[in-house]
């Protein structure tokens, strides 16, 4: 087949196809497997079209016989090809090359996306051999690249031994750890339990868990989920919390062997627990193949796993997910097929309503039978509604099952205590087993109890709701209690050293049992969010609520805990504030980055705070604000800010604005007719209609954003955060439904160096200068510049760019941010709060730059974007023009925090103290000034290019993406090379 | 007052004083050493480059050129011979593959462009450079661009090869420099001659003067010598400037190792490579430069 085919034939052959399919799943009997579910056979349609309607055929499962018609009339799921030459592409192409065409738009999917995945997995049944021996192809062509990318790939990686300073001062904060705050004789050597540990974390393969999605599915066959077995309607609150604590109840209690922390999210070392309710379905396609993929292969799957996914557990949810609910009380609407065309937004809110800090403090407290006296205590007065009963209730519930999974972990530890031989790990057990017994059922005594304490019901949170985001606030501050108390008791310096020397591998054993799952990444995922993580922020440093400095000697003990392991997950962010916190400590922060390549990012205190003016948070609330997920701002234990709720393409309102309201990639008109370009006679008007085209989208994915808040309140109402979020027990209110004190929903805005660039050059050389008509520019644009190049050569070298120092163009970049802020703010969410705007960017700058063609800025077609609000790499020679430029952006207008990437490259001249000064000047210089948030990139491109030839020798090598960090060999091609052209400035 | 045209401001500069600088670089200088990393910088007027990486061939230059000089795209070449620097072609060239070397700046739009960093400056201890080329060539118009640098509350920096007239740069420019970074290339004379295109007089008779006015002016001095190999890093040369340094009571240095990134800026500039460095297109291996080091060290004179 080919793209010249005709339609009749291609219909013809499409028919026959689906033929195929109809006889292999009805008459071969290993393969009808696959049709089978513990509710009886899977009935389901699938239809096969194209745009112009030449091809229409479709297959009909119903009670284990199938039936293929020419008409896609009234199917579940329906693909809709471009045109014929798609259809030929699908039947050659590998599993993922034919996810591509789904992200590049050169077919859409309109129905029940879960049995496009059920579907993808009966291809993958049939083809699995072929498919598999592509994906090796694939693999072995990287590598060969990988290999070009240097003269001499045969040189081994060289790792040169690491210097530390020593700190000159002690900070006022720093009341135990004595004149060293730097703790910089503590290495990494010294703890072959964590050397172990990072071993594995940075070798293994994930697994797939199936023990929370088992157990859930389990509880809802035998006691439903819309009704109850006697038929009356379940309160969704009650029901998610006699699930949960069925859940809790029943997963094995698991401590790793030779760990300190008891405890695990899943079964595996590394586990990928699957959601469902969100997005778990979205593996379907890939249970057989999965093992086999080139980017992030999974452990392979067991025969009863796959059985019991595909047959028990995956057909419960097909219907009852986000995404199916807004999809069927809403009729599919508009916001939800922009939503799956890929090129304009990408909707978190689909997978998770996680990203946000529950209140910890009151963990350590109160312990888990303190919080549920204080539920049963607001239960207990008088007037309390039915509903506020019911959320009250179902909290209670949930702590329950808390409190039988510690006691689990306890009996656990003690159980292995009693077998253990070995004198050393029998005494670890032992201590393991007495801090759970006590911790987290009742107020933590010392920090060995606080991390337990921590850690399980880190745990809890992530069997409640979706693994992405979710964040672990002020660690420094709340454990730095415990470690004076403790400190306290001890007399000798040797014990004292000891005691730090123990924090020190418990809060490592800590950071890498954050490890112990992943988030599930469909291989299409792969492309779109590449090497990311779940994204667990921890947050140093900064001021008390009282406004006094923070600092103190835990924020210092978790820096070296971060220097030592150098994982990209905790995402460790790190608040400095210029009026409080010492120049030593800010000094720390950047030879940890030095040490690390890219953690921990660097916020300007002041300007973070000064940018939520607009939220009205208390001042003592907003001075105790953490990093979520990325980045973002959040009010621990207040607030739920949903903060990565979407990834929003700016860049797809631009050339929106170029074609009056048609969006060329998914040949949609989309927005409104803002003008044809002939119409334009000022560049205002211009901005006008660009502006125009952003609130449309803004509108609609708003919208959508909405549909899914209430989808979540009615799926998967979250009680056990809610009795840990301010307010929800007052108010008897889940958090899903806005009991929170305060509700926001943060966005994360793509595109803004791209996008002042372009509009640059529209105002300079049409309106201007007048050298080209904007038709002339725009018919360049339209042909990726071809045969135009020496216009797009005026471009880059004569249009003044953000991050060159204009102040033309950092005017436009406040003209366009203070525009989308005020977009968003109008909108109010499904929880009644605002819309924060911010501009960073995870890894869609390179997923939506593909997705995009080329720009009036010279960018041509389907290259990334910059990434966060980062100024394209040739904007200027001097880094100090970049800085420069970003600090004059109006943070009011940035309420969701910014990432803005620097990439250093230390000089081989240049002692450890000189590189550290260097990049501490840049940041020092960068508050000063008012920046917001600053995160680095200390490495060459010649070692990225580097590893990219010799992948097994980098694999702890970590880059900062935009907002989070990854392992650079785990990156997609596009990714890794976007890395590389970023602006590398030697120091 | 002779107005200098300047080469380059370059921001962010680490290695041109101390802290985060900004450097000015003029066009023009009195040595015409045979290694000059900075060929751009020899001649006082105006030049044309010629970057034929960044010529997408799309014939413009042809088409504006008065001389028929310039022809990039079909021949890769610009007839030197022919040019009489118009710069015509650098104007409308697209990709700025034709460049104009040098221009000419007001000291306000200087001082403008160097205050915009000052920030960076303040928290790094660094300032403005006045490099070259010469500075000293222009004394009096840069002396009036330190003065206005140091009202506005920037530190100058001053690197000089030494070749100029002391009186004039003392009463003009030093007043306005906190630091100077000087060339000590070659102690014997006739060496200098050959490979500097001057005898070393002056330049260590300045030697001297800059040391002994260092302390009452408040400037900060530290004599540098680039190691080029066979020609200024043997030990004879190390030896006898070490010598000079113990003499007048100089107790700190810096060598240099010899950087070979400059080739590619000959091809550009349409120069030839000296025969004597033809060569040594490689960096300095570390071995050597401890070497050299030593020299100075074994004598108490850090470097």
């Amino acid at each position: 087949m080919n793209g010249s085919l005709t339609g009749a034939a291609a219909n013809r052959i499409a028919n026959a196809v689906l033929h195929f399919f109809a006889f292999e799943f009805t008459k071969v009997k290993k393969n009808q497997e696959y049709l089978k579910s513990k509710d009886g056979w899977i009935n389901f349609s699938i239809g096969l079209t194209t745009e112009n309607g030449e091809v229409a055929q479709s297959i009909w499962f119903k009670d284990g016989k199938a039936k293929v018609k020419s008409s896609v009339e009234g199917v579940d799921t329906k693909l809709i090809l471009k045109d014929t030459g798609v259809l030929a592409q699908l039947a050659t192409l590998p599993p993922n090359e034919v996810l591509n065409l789904m992200l590049k738009n050169k077919m859409a999917s309109s129905g029940n996306m879960q049995y496009l995945e059920l579907f993808n997995l009966m291809i993958s049944v049939l083809m699995k051999d072929k498919q598999v021996k592509q994906m090796h192809a694939q693999a072995e062509e990287r590598a060969e690249t990988g290999r070009e990318m240097v003269d001499d790939p045969d040189v081994p990686r060289k790792r040169p031994p690491l210097e530390f300073l020593k700190s000159e001062t002690t900070d006022p904060g720093v009341k135990c750890i004595g004149d060293d705050q730097y703790l910089s004789t503590y290495k990494l050597d010294q703890y072959p339990r964590l050397r172990k540990f990072l071993d594995k974390h940075l070798s293994d393969r994930p697994a797939i868990c199936t023990e929370r999605a088992v157990l859930q599915t389990e509880w809802h066959r035998k006691n439903g989920f819309e009704t109850k077995p006697d038929g009356t309607p379940w309160v969704p609150e009650l029901r998610q919390a006699y699930m949960f604590k069925y859940l809790m109840e029943n997963r094995k209690p698991i401590i790793r062997k030779g760990d300190l922390i008891a405890g695990t999210t899943t079964t595996k070392e590394i586990g990928v627990p699957i959601y469902p309710d969100g997005v778990g379905l979205l593996i379907w396609g890939e249970l057989l193949t999965v093992s086999e993929r080139m980017l992030q292969p999974y452990e392979p799957l067991e025969d009863w796993e796959i059985k019991t996914l595909s047959q028990d557990v995956f057909p419960y949810w097909v219907h009852r997910n986000f995404r199916e609910y807004v999809r069927e009380k809403y009729h599919e609407p508009k916001c939800q097929k922009l939503d799956e065309r890929w090129a304009a937004c990408f909707m978190w809110k689909n997978v998770a309503l996680s990203h946000t800090i529950i209140d910890y403090p009151k963990l350590l407290r109160l312990g888990l039978t303190g919080i549920i006296d204080e539920v049963k205590a607001e239960l207990a007065k008088k007037g309390n509604s039915e509903d506020k009963k019911n959320e009250l209730e179902a909290m209670i519930l949930c702590y329950e099952g808390m409190i039988a999974y510690a006691r689990h972990l306890a009996e656990q530890a003690r159980k292995e205590a009693a077998a253990e031989t070995d004198p050393k790990r029998k005494k670890e057990l032992e201590v393991i087993a007495e801090a759970v017994a006590h911790s987290p059922e009742f107020p933590a005594r010392n920090m060995e109890e606080a991390v337990q304490a921590i850690w399980i019901h880190w745990v809890g949170v992530h069997m409640e709701s979706t693994n992405a985001g979710f964040s672990l606030g002020r660690m420094d501050q709340w454990l730095q209690p415990f470690f004076v108390a403790d400190m306290a008791k001890l007399k000798t310096k040797e014990e004292k050293d000891a005691y730090i020397s123990h924090v020190i591998e418990l809060l490592g054993c800590f950071y890498l049992r954050c490890q112990d799952h992943v988030p599930l990444v469909p291989d299409i995922g792969n492309y779109l969010f590449g090497g990311s993580s779940s994204d667990q922020a921890i947050t140093l440093g900064g001021v008390t609520p009282e406004g006094e400095d923070a600092v103190n000697d835990m924020t210092y003990v978790f820096l070296k805990v971060t220097e030592m392991l150098g994982m990209r997950d905790p995402n460790v962010n790190a608040r400095y504030n210029a009026s409080k916190n010492s120049e030593a400590y800010l000094r720390r922060l950047c030879e940890v980055n030095v040490h690390t390549t890219s953690t921990p990012s660097i916020h300007n205190d002041e300007t973070v705070m000064a940018s939520l003016v607009d939220l009205g948070y208390a001042p003592e609330d907003l001075r105790d604000w953490s990093a979520t997920g990325c980045v973002e701002p959040t009010i621990s234990g207040k607030h739920i800010g949903h903060t990565n709720c979407m990834m929003f393409n700016m860049v797809a309102a631009l050339e929106m604005a170029l074609y009056n309201g048609y969006h060329p990639l998914m040949r949609w008109r989309v927005g409104p007719k803002t003008g044809e370009i002939a119409d334009f006679k000022t560049f205002d008007q211009f901005l006008e209609a660009f502006f125009i085209q952003l609130k449309c989208l803004a509108d609609l994915t708003c919208e959508y954003n909405n549909l899914l808040g209430e989808a979540h309140a009615v799926l998967r109402p979250t009680p056990l955060m809610s009795a840990m979020t301010a307010d929800c027990i007052e108010k008897g209110l889940d958090v899903t439904k806005g009991g929170a004190r305060y509700n926001s929903s943060g966005t994360a805005c793509i595109g803004l160096a791209d996008i002042v660039d372009s509009l640059m050059a529209i105002k300079d050389l049409v309106f201007d200068r007048k050298k080209y008509t904007f038709r002339e520019l725009v018919e360049a644009v339209r042909v990726n510049f071809e045969g135009h190049e020496a216009m797009r050569s005026v471009i880059l070298t004569e249009t003044p760019r953000f991050g060159s120092g204009s102040d033309e163009a950092v005017e436009v970049a406040n003209r366009v941010t203070k525009y989308m802020k005020d977009c968003f703010w109008e909108h109010l969410n499904y929880r009644g709060g605002h819309y924060t705007t911010g501009f960073w960017s995870m890894s869609n700058h390179v997923a939506f730059g593909a997705l995009t063609g080329a720009l009036p800025s010279g960018r041509l077609a389907y290259q990334p974007f910059t990434p966060g609000l980062t100024p394209e790499a040739n904007a200027s020679k001097s880094l100090l023009d970049n800085i420069r430029d970003v600090t004059r952006l109006e943070p009011t207008s940035m309420n969701n925090n910014i990432a803005f990437n620097v990439k250093v490259n230390p000089s081989p001249r240049d002692t450890h103290a000189q590189t550290v000064e260097h990049v501490k000047n840049y940041a020092q210089a960068y508050a000063n000034m008012g920046g917001m948030q600053m995160q680095f990139n200390v490495v060459s491109s010649a070692t990225m290019r580097a590893a990219m030839a010799r992948p097994e020798e980098y694999k702890d090598l970590m880059v900062r993406i935009s907002g989070y960090n990854a392992y650079f060999t785990q990156l997609n091609r596009d990714l890794q090379l976007e890395l590389i052209n970023r602006a590398d400035y030697g120091m | 007052m002779k107005s200098p045209l300047v080469l380059e401001l370059k921001g962010n500069s680490l290695d041109d004083g101390p802290g985060i600088r900004t450097a000015v670089f003029f066009k023009g200088c009195p040595l015409s050493c045979v290694w000059c990393h900075n060929p751009e910088s020899k001649h006082t007027e105006a030049e044309l480059s010629v970057s034929l990486s960044d010529c997408i061939g799309c014939g413009t230059c042809k088409k504006v050129c008065p001389q028929k000089a310039a022809d990039l795209a079909q021949q890769g070449i610009v007839d030197r011979a022919k040019c009489v620097r118009c710069f015509l072609c650098t104007e409308s060239c697209p990709p700025k593959a034709l460049q104009r070397v040098g221009r000419e700046m007001s000291i306000e739009d200087i001082v403008k462009k160097c205050a915009a960093d000052k920030p960076f400056y303040e928290v790094s201890g660094g300032g403005v450079t006045l490099s070259g080329g010469e500075p000293t060539m222009f004394t009096d118009w840069v002396g009036e661009l330190a003065l206005r640098l140091t009202e506005e509350g920037m530190r100058v920096h001053l690197e000089t090869c030494g070749m100029f007239d002391y009186e004039k740069v003392r009463g003009k420019l030093l007043p306005y420099v906190s630091s100077i970074y000087m060339d000590v290339k070659i102690a014997d004379r006739e060496a200098h001659r050959k490979y500097c295109g001057v005898y070393n007089d002056v330049i260590l008779e300045n030697l001297r003067r800059l040391f002994a006015d260092s302390g009452e002016m408040g400037f900060s001095l530290l004599p540098r010598t680039p190691l080029i190999p066979e020609i200024t890093d043997t030990d004879e040369n190390l030896t006898a400037i070490m010598r000079l340094y113990k003499e007048i009571g100089i107790t700190r240095t810096e060598l240099l190792p010899y950087n070979p990134t400059w080739y590619g800026k000959t091809e550009k500039l349409g120069v030839s490579v000296p025969a004597e460095l033809e060569g040594v297109r490689h960096w300095q291996s570390s071995e050597k430069l401890e070497h050299c080091k030593d020299i100075f060290r074994s004598e108490g004179i850090d470097c």
